[in-house]
């Protein structure tokens, strides 16, 4: 779909559209019908020539369904349908950051570059030449059941660098008559007496560039019970079915949406590889969150790495979608250990140290995850299991937690060349105690590239390798 | 600092007429447009003589009297107008004065703003004037107050003639399409419950209003671009805006709700802001159309509700299980004034009257002298006849037709054939 040199530019338009219906009886063929109707309505709204697309901050505005002859297509004027979407972006204001422009513009200039997103707003013009018909109020008294709610229209249309906004307009347009087409789907099959589901459009990133695929879940029903609708999309997207992609936690974060909860995701993107002769990478997949020592206001220097260091796995394996549980906290792990009758009861609040063993021992106790356990008798033997760890990144492609002398740490990838035998190992140091700075972090190699030497080459180590459940 | 109202000289003729009638103390209200650099009086109008009190004891004012008249003036100022304060002319001193002034600006504030349903907004200049005119020396002492502080003192302000102050003012106007539809609650569809209904109903819609995109001439301009800017001056000019909006979804109910009824408002209605010509900007435009739009279907409502609520007695409805009703709206008419460039008044307009009601009213609630030519009623449509056919409910009532009562109590005459000018009208516009 996008040439990885020439990203493109993502359109996403968004608003909500307001769906009010009278239910004249409870018969569910009413409802069905009603309902029915209502998205009918709402379908013609958005072919109507009061629908209108504002570019968030910016001053333009366009009116998609507009002839593409006239002159009142958008605002301002130079603006027509044949302009290129790309030239939008001189229209568009962007805030000056301070402190993290520059992480930005460190990162930015590491990463593969991604395509741009121009977020717009749908909205209706309510104004029209006059003189129209005049005002009237009409009361009617009848017993009926009011159905309201709000759809949170989402889509997105990717764009290449030749692609005009008349072009993406229509294919906006498109995108959004369907998605009404998908929530009354969803609204029907979800639908209980008279309550509605809210029908939620949710974009999720395929790999091998299937590109972005939107998919409309009912709000209120849990990820456990969908899962006939995800077996189908697996289906239909020709994924495989022992690996989630379309859990609600896999949706695609934009590249202007930043997560609140103040973690840094994948501060190794940021970090530039080695290559080796005759190597390859083998890398962590998707999205992991950095814990260290001192965060969450918990003072465990000294004492907490292998804690930190499973927090790291536990919250990829909520951002990956395999659990809803939030990442556990110092005194959940503990507490977990107790519960499987590893520990005792005085456990829960020390500042005691883990292992592999332990951390194994959590992750099937908390989240029902497995994890083989690869015993090193000493430190010089890890140069030689490059071919064991590059297939578990392949295979599995999960943090690793190592753990052996007095400290633990993740390993996030390898590079390895299977002629040479080189290798080295991204480390992710659960030692570090400052802030969330991702130059700093980057720079003095909290998160980093590592050779051999880095282990301790008399001492023995075990580590912990987290399996995927098979699951969708 | 006091404050400067710079005042349309045709007021000065005005207020000095009243003075050389001399009936006891004369009481009214100013029209115009407060800014932060100045405050614009544009016209004056005084209490209409009370029909019982009429000859009787002129000399004690009657608070409840004057208040009423303010909101009734009130709504018949389009956008960028409003009411600033009140006069009084007598020969007594002022100083005496000050005491009755103070209580009726408060009152008259108080009871305007109790039915808006746009909230003030910090920019809005909240002081409103009053002024005494001594009918002997002819002589004005205007004082100003904040009505944000009932305990505020008077301060004194500046009283400036001046012609042709609001000859170049700018019109920005738009002609906006209204679609609510409301759940009247179970078991209590009266009209009182219908009421509470719009009224939450039209809240709500006013915040989408207000958070609205407001295009100025097709273009979305930032808030303190100058409207005026690089146009010759003295000039009047006209803008065009257009109203984006998006539902809100936070502010009105989720979910389904039994009812015993609905409610819905649709059509069209015209909206206008008068702009003052001392370098307005694209948010104050912003800030008065939306208000006019607000203002203009709320008070078209609370009409129709008051009509209906005198004559619920009436109905045998209530009997019935299932029934529908359409009520129009009345229509806006706008009504030059004379000698004030550009600047309109409006009233209402029901099915029912004749242009010549709405030529009273001005006379008796503004002391406006216009013949029905002047009348502009080409920006609204009138509402066409009752068709029994239309609704599609089991038992349709046909339209209801609800008599306008005047404030003076006359009742009205029914229409002639009023719509079929009004059409005629309409194909006569030249643009």
């Amino acid at each position: 779909m996008s040439d990885s040199s020439e990203p493109g530019t993502i359109l996403r338009v968004r608003g909500p559209l307001e769906f009010k219906c009278q239910l004249d009886s409870t018969v569910g063929s009413h409802i069905q019908k009603v309902i029915s109707r209502t998205f009918e309505t709402l379908r013609s709204r958005v072919k109507s020539e009061s629908l209108v697309f504002t570019v968030c901050d910016s001053p333009v505005v366009v009116w998609p369904n507009r002839g593409k002859q006239e002159t009142l297509y958008a605002s301002p004027e130079e603006i027509t349908p044949n302009t290129l979407c790309k030239d939008l972006q001189q229209w568009i204001k962007t805030d000056e950051q301070e402190s993290s422009s520059k992480k930005n513009a460190k990162s930015k200039s590491k990463k593969i570059p991604t395509a741009s997103v121009i977020n717009l707003h749908l909205m209706m013009e309510v104004t029209k030449p006059g003189p129209l018909p005049a005002l009237t109020l009409n009361r009617t008294v009848q017993k009926h059941h009011f159905l309201r709610t709000t759809l949170p229209m989402d889509c997105v249309v990717h764009t290449t660098c030749n692609d005009t906004i008349g072009v993406a307009c229509e294919r906006l347009l498109e995108e959004l008559l369907h998605q009404l087409c998908e929530m009354e789907k969803v609204s029907l099959q979800h639908m209980k007496g008279t309550t509605l589901q809210v029908p939620e459009p949710l974009h999720f990133l395929l790999p091998e560039s299937k590109g972005l695929v939107t998919v409309v879940y009912p709000a209120g029903v849990p990820d456990s019970q969908l899962e006939a609708h995800r077996k189908e999309l697996h289906q239909r997207f020709e994924l495989p079915e022992d690996r989630p992609y379309f859990r609600r936690a896999n949706v695609y974060r934009f590249p202007n949406e930043t997560y609140r909860d103040g973690y840094l995701r994948n501060p190794h993107l940021a970090v530039t590889h080695p290559s080796l002769e005759n190597g390859k990478l083998y890398l962590v997949q998707g999205i992991y969150s950095y814990h260290h020592y001192m965060q969450d206001r918990m003072d465990d220097n000294g004492w907490g790495c292998a804690y930190r260091s499973l927090q790291t796995i536990c919250s990829w394996f909520q951002q990956q979608g395999y659990t809803e549980r939030p990442v556990p906290t110092h005194k959940e792990i503990q507490q977990a250990l107790v519960d499987v009758g590893d520990k005792q009861g005085s456990f829960v609040g020390s500042r005691q140290w883990i292992g592999s063993i332990e951390v194994q021992a959590v992750l099937n106790q908390l989240l029902s995850v497995t994890s083989k356990i690869m015993f090193v008798s000493q430190g010089s033997e890890l140069a030689s299991k490059g071919r064991e760890l590059a297939n578990h990144f392949i295979t599995e492609g999960t943090p690793v937690m190592i753990g052996g002398g007095v400290l633990a740490h993740t390993i996030l990838g390898v590079a390895w060349s299977e002629t040479t035998g080189q290798i080295r190992y991204l480390i992710l140091d659960p030692h570090y105690t400052g802030s969330e700075d991702l130059q700093v972090i980057t720079d003095k190699g909290w998160c980093g590239w590592k050779g051999p030497d880095f282990w301790d080459q008399t001492a023995y180590y075990n580590l912990c390798l987290p399996q995927r459940p098979k699951t969708i | 600092m006091g404050r400067g109202y710079i005042v349309e000289d045709s007021v000065e003729g005005y207020l000095s007429k009243m003075c050389e009638a001399g009936a006891g103390p004369v009481t009214g209200v100013l029209i115009g447009q407060s800014s932060g650099q100045r405050d614009f009086v544009v016209t004056a109008t005084r209490t209409p003589q009370r029909e019982e009190s009429a000859g009787a004891a002129g000399s004690s004012l009657d608070k409840e009297w004057v208040t009423e008249h303010a909101r009734q003036v009130s709504r018949m100022l389009p956008g960028g107008l409003s009411v600033l304060g009140v006069f009084i002319i007598s020969d007594a001193d002022p100083k005496d004065m000050l005491i009755s002034l103070r209580q009726l600006v408060f009152a008259v504030e108080n009871l305007i703003s109790k039915d808006r349903l746009w909230a003030a907004a910090d920019d809005d200049i909240t002081d409103r004037i009053a002024l005494h005119v001594n009918s002997k020396t002819r002589k004005a002492v205007c004082r100003s107050l904040d009505v944000r502080d009932p305990k505020s003192t008077a301060k004194p302000a500046d009283w400036r003639y001046q012609s042709g102050v609001c000859s170049c003012w700018a019109t920005v106007s738009c002609c906006l399409e209204v679609d609510l539809l409301l759940a009247l609650p179970e078991n209590r569809t009266s009209i009182e419950s219908m009421e509470k209904c719009l009224k939450d109903g039209l809240k709500a819609w006013a915040h989408q209003v207000e958070d609205g995109v407001c295009l100025i001439d097709g273009k979305k301009l930032p808030a303190d671009t100058e409207l005026t800017a690089g146009q010759k001056r003295n000039v009047r000019q006209t803008f065009t805006a257009q109203l984006l909006l998006t539902p809100d979804g936070q502010r009105l109910a989720d979910g389904a709700q039994q009812c015993g009824g609905s409610v819905s408002l649709r059509g069209a209605i015209h909206s206008r802001a008068y702009l003052h010509s001392n370098k307005p900007k694209v948010n104050l435009a912003e800030k008065l159309l939306k208000r006019d739009v607000v203002s203009t279907v709320a008070v078209r409502v609370q009409m129709l509700l008051e009509e209906l609520l005198t004559e619920e007695e009436g109905k045998g409805n209530s009997k019935e299980k299932h029934w529908a009703e359409q009520l129009s709206l009345p229509r806006r008419v706008l009504c030059p004034v004379k000698g004030h460039g550009p600047v309109c008044v409006c009233d209402y307009q029901f099915s029912d009257e004749g242009l010549a009601e709405v030529t009273d009213r001005l006379k008796e609630m503004l002391d406006l002298d216009a013949a029905e030519q002047d009348l502009d009623t080409r920006q609204e449509l009138a509402a066409e006849p009752a068709d029994s056919s239309g609704p599609t409910e089991p038992s349709v009532e046909t339209v209801q037709e609800p008599k306008r009562n005047t404030y003076t109590g006359v009742a009205m005459a029914t229409a002639a054939a009023l719509l079929a000018t009004a059409a005629s009208l309409l194909y006569l516009q030249d643009d």
